[in-house]
C-alpha cells in the first residue's frame, strides 16, 4: 500500500498507541477531576501531557486546552472570542481559502451581524498583503488564516502578518489554523505573537477525537462547550487521558523527526514534480509550498478517475473537488486562487508523511504511467 | 374495546370484470409481501375494502400513532391501493358510537390542532342496525358539537369529515393518505429496467410497476471510471424502486473493457450511440435469461444527445422485444416531482462520478445516420462485446 493521503488522516505510530494504551491500563483510567488516588494519578499524567504539548509549541501549559478536533479548535476560537469582546467591534478578516470550519463559523457570524471581509488570494495562496493592510487600517477584532493549507501546502507569511498588525492595528486578534503545519513547520507559540491557534492530533499519526486549542494568556474567550468546568471552564467534559497522552505522544514523536522528514518529504515532492510534469500534469501547489501537500492535475484524467485508478493499485490520495454528475463543482480553494476549472477538475491531492519514502514514489510514477496506458480517454 | 385497525381503499383493481380476483389476489399477496417486516397482520378483504389488523396485542404499529403512520406508509406504497386511513374499531350500539366518536375527535383534534369545523359521514352495511344512515350521522353530529365546544359544522367545506361505518363491526376515522393508485405488480409480465445513478431511470420503474410489472433491472459499472460509491448509490436506488416494486434482481454488468473497446475503435462522435445499442443488447440478453419480456429506459425525447428522434431509431434496431420509455414525453419538472414523491431523489443527485458523462463526446452526432453506425460499429466485435457484458463477472444483487 503507499498512502499519499495523510493529510485526511495519517496512521496512529507505535508511540501513540503505546501512550494510548498506557493510558487506559494500570491506575490512570480514573476521571481526572476525582478526589480520590485514582483521580490523582490520573490528573497528574494529564497535566504531565498538556506540559508535554506546551514545550513542543513553546507556550505555557496553562494556554492549551484539550479537544475533540480542530473543528471545535477552530469553532471555540473564533467564535469565543468575537463574542467574549464585543467592545473590540464586529469586523472580522479572513480568506476564502480558509478550511470548512473557519468558513462556516464566519458565514455563522454573518448571519448574526457580524462584518466578515476576505482579503484576496494569489496564485501562490497567500493573501495580498496590501490589502490586508488597507483593511486593518478601517478596525478589525480578529482575523483568521491558515498557517498551511489543507489543499495546497500554500504556506502564510505569518511573520509579515504579526508586523502588519503591530503597525495597522495592534488590538487585532489572531487566530492561526495550525492542524496543517503542526509536526512539520517549527509552530513557536511564544514567538509567532498570534493570539489563538488549533492543532489536532490525527493528522500527525495521533488518533482522530484528540485536538488542541491554544489560548494565550490574557486573551479572553468564551467557551463552546459548558457544563462541569474541567479546564479552567474552558472546554467541559471529563478530561480524556488517552487522548491527551496521544496527542502528547505524537507531538514529540513528529518533532523529534521533524528536520528529517521534512528533508525526505521534500526530495519525493521534487522527485514528483518534475516526474508529473514530464506526463503533462499541472502543478497547482505553489512552488514554495509546504512539500507535505502536492496539489496536481492530471491531464485527460478527472479527479475521482485518478483516485480510483490509483484506488486498483494500492495506492491511496484525496480528490478535494467533489464531481456531481451533471454540474462539476471543483476546489473553492482552487479557485479563489484563480486556477482554471478545467484544471481544477482535474486535480488530486497528494499529502506525504515522515513515513513515506522515495521508493514509493518511485511506485507511484510507474502506476501512473501504466494507468495512461491502460485507462487514459479522451474524446472531448 | 376498541382497537386501531388500518382501512385500504382498492382503486382501479375494483373496476376489472372477469379477471378481478386474479387482481384482488395479487394485491393481497403483494400487501403481505410488503408488510411481512410489521408483526403478525391480519389481513382480509371485504367488499372493496382492506382492513389490517394486529394478530397479537402489543403490536406497536398499532399502539403508537407515529409507527402506524409508518404502517399506512408502505400501505400506500402497493400499487391498486388507492388511499389509507387509520380507524377505531369497535362492537356495540350507538352509545358506543357516540363515545368512540368522542375520543377519535379527541385525538384527531390533538393532532390537528387548527381544525375547527366538521360533518358526519355514515355507511351502514348491517341492514339490522336500528337507525339509518341519516339518523347516525345526526346522532353523531350532535354528540361531538356537545363535547367540542370548539367545533361546529360545515356540511359544504368542513376541515374534517368524520367517516362511521357500521357493518359487523362498527368503525370511526377520518383522514386518509392517498395511495399510488396503479395496478397490483405482478398482473402484468416483467420487465428489465436499464437502472443508471440518475434521477430519470427509477421514476421509469416506478412508473411501470405501478402498471402492475414486476422488474428487475440492469445497471453497467465502470469502475475505475466510476466508483464503488456510484455502484453503491444504484444499489440504493433499486432499493427505493423495489419498496414499490417488491422483489428485484439487479445485475451489474462489469463495462469497462467494452467502453474502452468502443474508445479505441469507433469515432467519438458516435460512441454514445453506440454504447447504448450494446447497452441494450445485453440487457436483452439479460432479460431473455429472466423471464423479461421488454425494456423499459428513462429516455425523455430531447434531453440529450442520445435521445433525439433519430438517435432513438437507431438504437431501437438492435433490440427485439418491446423498449417501453415511461418518460419520453414527460418534463423534467414532473419526473423531478416524481422522483421526489418516491424519496429517490436525494439518492439519485449524490455527486458521484458516473461513466456517461467521462465517455461523452463534445460534439456527439445528434442526427445520425443509418450509415453513420455501421461505419461506427464496423471495427467492433459486438457480438462479443454483448457476450462479455452479459458473462464475465456478472455480478446479480437479490434486492
Amino acid at each position: 500500500m503507499i498512502y499519499f493521503d495523510n493529510s485526511a488522516t495519517t496512521r496512529p505510530c507505535e508511540e501513540v498507541i503505546k501512550a494510548v494504551n498506557e493510558a487506559m491500563t494500570d491506575d490512570k483510567w480514573g476521571n481526572p477531576g476525582s478526589l480520590h488516588k485514582l483521580g490523582y494519578l490520573s490528573l497528574n499524567a494529564y497535566l504531565k501531557a498538556r506540559e508535554e504539548c506546551a514545550s513542543v509549541l513553546n507556550c505555557s501549559a496553562e494556554e492549551l486546552f484539550f479537544t475533540s478536533c480542530g473543528t471545535e479548535s477552530a469553532n471555540t476560537a473564533i467564535t469565543g472570542y468575537v463574542k467574549a469582546n464585543p467592545r473590540k467591534g464586529k469586523t472580522v478578516i479572513s480568506t476564502k481559502t480558509e478550511h470548512k470550519c473557519t468558513l462556516e463559523t464566519l458565514e455563522l457570524l454573518r448571519k448574526e451581524g457580524y462584518d466578515i471581509k476576505y482579503v484576496s488570494v494569489g496564485r501562490d495562496g497567500k493573501p495580498d498583503l496590501d490589502e490586508l493592510s488597507e483593511m486593518m487600517r478601517s478596525g478589525v477584532s480578529l482575523m483568521c488564516f491558515t498557517h498551511v493549507n489543507n489543499e495546497t501546502g500554500a504556506v502564510l507569511p505569518v511573520d509579515s502578518i504579526v508586523e502588519l498588525r503591530k503597525e495597522c492595528c495592534p488590538d487585532a486578534a489572531i487566530y492561526l489554523d495550525c492542524v496543517q503545519s503542526l509536526g512539520k513547520l517549527p509552530v513557536d507559540l511564544k514567538k509567532t505573537g498570534v493570539d489563538m491557534a488549533s492543532f489536532s492530533g490525527h493528522k500527525i499519526h495521533g488518533i482522530k477525537g484528540s485536538g488542541l486549542l491554544y489560548v494565550r494568556t490574557n486573551t479572553r474567550i468564551l467557551p463552546l462547550i459548558i457544563g462541569g468546568g474541567q479546564q479552567d471552564g474552558m472546554r467541559s467534559g471529563t478530561q480524556s487521558l488517552p487522548l491527551a497522552s496521544s496527542m502528547a505522544a505524537a507531538m514529540t514523536a513528529a518533532e523529534q523527526e521533524r528536520d528529517s522528514a521534512v528533508e525526505r518529504v521534500r526530495e519525493i515532492n521534487r522527485f514528483l514534480r518534475e516526474e508529473l510534469k514530464k506526463r503533462g500534469a499541472v502543478i497547482n501547489s505553489p512552488d514554495d509550498a509546504l512539500p507535505f501537500v502536492l496539489n496536481v492535475a492530471f491531464r485527460n484524467f478527472q479527479s475521482e478517475t485518478m483516485l480510483h485508478c490509483l484506488e486498483m493499485y494500492d495506492i491511496y490520495i484525496s480528490t478535494v473537488s467533489a464531481c456531481a454528475s451533471r454540474s462539476k463543482k471543483v476546489s473553492y480553494v482552487l479557485e479563489n486562487m484563480g486556477i482554471d476549472r478545467k484544471v481544477s477538475s482535474n486535480s488530486v491531492r497528494l499529502s506525504f508523511s515522515r513515513y513515506n519514502t522515495m521508493d514509493e514514489a518511485v511506485r507511484f510514477i510507474e502506476a501512473v504511467d501504466e494507468i495512461y496506458k491502460l485507462y487514459e480517454v479522451n474524446v472531448r | 374495546m376498541a382497537v386501531n385497525v388500518i382501512l385500504a381503499r382498492m382503486g382501479e383493481v375494483t373496476l376489472k370484470g372477469l379477471n378481478r380476483g386474479r387482481f384482488e389476489t395479487q394485491l393481497m399477496n403483494n400487501l403481505r409481501y410488503r408488510l411481512r417486516t410489521f408483526g403478525k397482520l391480519a389481513i382480509f378483504q371485504s367488499q372493496s375494502r382492506i382492513w389490517i389488523e394486529a394478530k397479537e396485542e402489543g403490536n406497536p404499529y398499532f399502539e403508537d400513532e407515529e409507527r402506524a403512520h409508518e404502517l399506512m406508509t408502505a400501505v400506500t406504497q402497493v400499487f391498486g391501493i388507492v388511499s389509507v386511513s387509520l380507524a377505531c374499531k369497535f362492537e356495540g350500539d350507538i352509545n358506543d358510537i357516540d363515545a368512540n366518536a368522542a375520543l377519535y375527535v379527541k385525538k384527531h383534534l390533538e393532532r390537528n390542532p387548527s381544525h375547527k369545523t366538521f360533518k358526519v359521514e355514515c355507511k351502514r352495511g348491517n341492514k339490522s342496525f336500528p337507525m339509518n344512515s341519516p339518523m347516525i350521522c345526526e346522532e353523531v353530529g350532535a354528540y361531538i358539537l356537545e363535547h367540542f365546544e370548539c367545533l361546529s359544522v360545515d356540511v359544504h367545506n368542513p376541515d374534517f369529515i368524520l367517516q362511521v361505518e357500521v357493518r359487523e363491526f362498527n368503525y370511526v376515522y377520518a383522514g386518509k393518505l392517498m395511495g399510488h393508485r396503479g395496478l397490483p405488480v405482478g398482473t402484468a409480465g416483467k420487465g428489465m429496467l436499464l437502472l443508471s445513478g440518475g434521477i430519470d431511470s427509477p421514476v421509469a420503474g416506478y412508473m411501470m410497476a405501478s402498471r402492475g410489472m414486476p422488474i428487475d433491472a440492469v445497471y453497467f459499472h465502470s469502475y475505475p471510471y466510476t466508483s464503488e460509491q456510484a455502484k453503491q448509490k444504484v444499489i440504493d436506488l433499486a432499493k427505493i424502486v423495489s419498496k414499490f416494486s417488491g422483489r428485484m434482481n439487479l445485475y451489474i454488468v462489469d463495462f469497462t473493457k467494452i467502453q474502452l473497446d468502443m474508445v479505441k475503435n469507433s469515432p467519438h462522435d458516435m460512441l454514445t450511440i453506440v454504447m447504448r445499442r450494446v447497452m441494450l443488447q445485453i440487457a436483452q440478453k439479460l432479460a431473455l435469461q429472466s423471464d423479461c419480456k421488454c425494456l423499459i429506459t428513462g429516455e425523455s425525447l430531447g434531453q440529450v444527445a442520445s435521445q433525439t428522434l433519430e438517435a432513438i431509431a437507431i438504437t431501437n434496431e438492435v433490440a427485439d422485444m418491446p423498449i417501453l420509455r415511461p418518460l419520453i414525453g414527460m418534463d423534467k419538472e414532473d419526473t423531478i416531482r416524481i422522483s421526489r414523491d418516491i424519496g429517490a431523489f436525494d439518492t439519485s443527485i449524490l455527486p458521484y462520478e458516473d461513466c456517461c458523462t467521462i465517455f461523452v463526446a463534445k460534439h456527439p452526432k445528434t442526427h445520425p445516420k443509418h450509415a453513420d453506425i455501421e461505419e461506427a460499429e464496423k471495427n467492433l466485435d459486438i457480438e462479443a462485446m454483448v457476450k462479455q457484458g452479459a458473462g464475465e463477472n456478472l455480478e446479480i444483487i437479490e434486492i
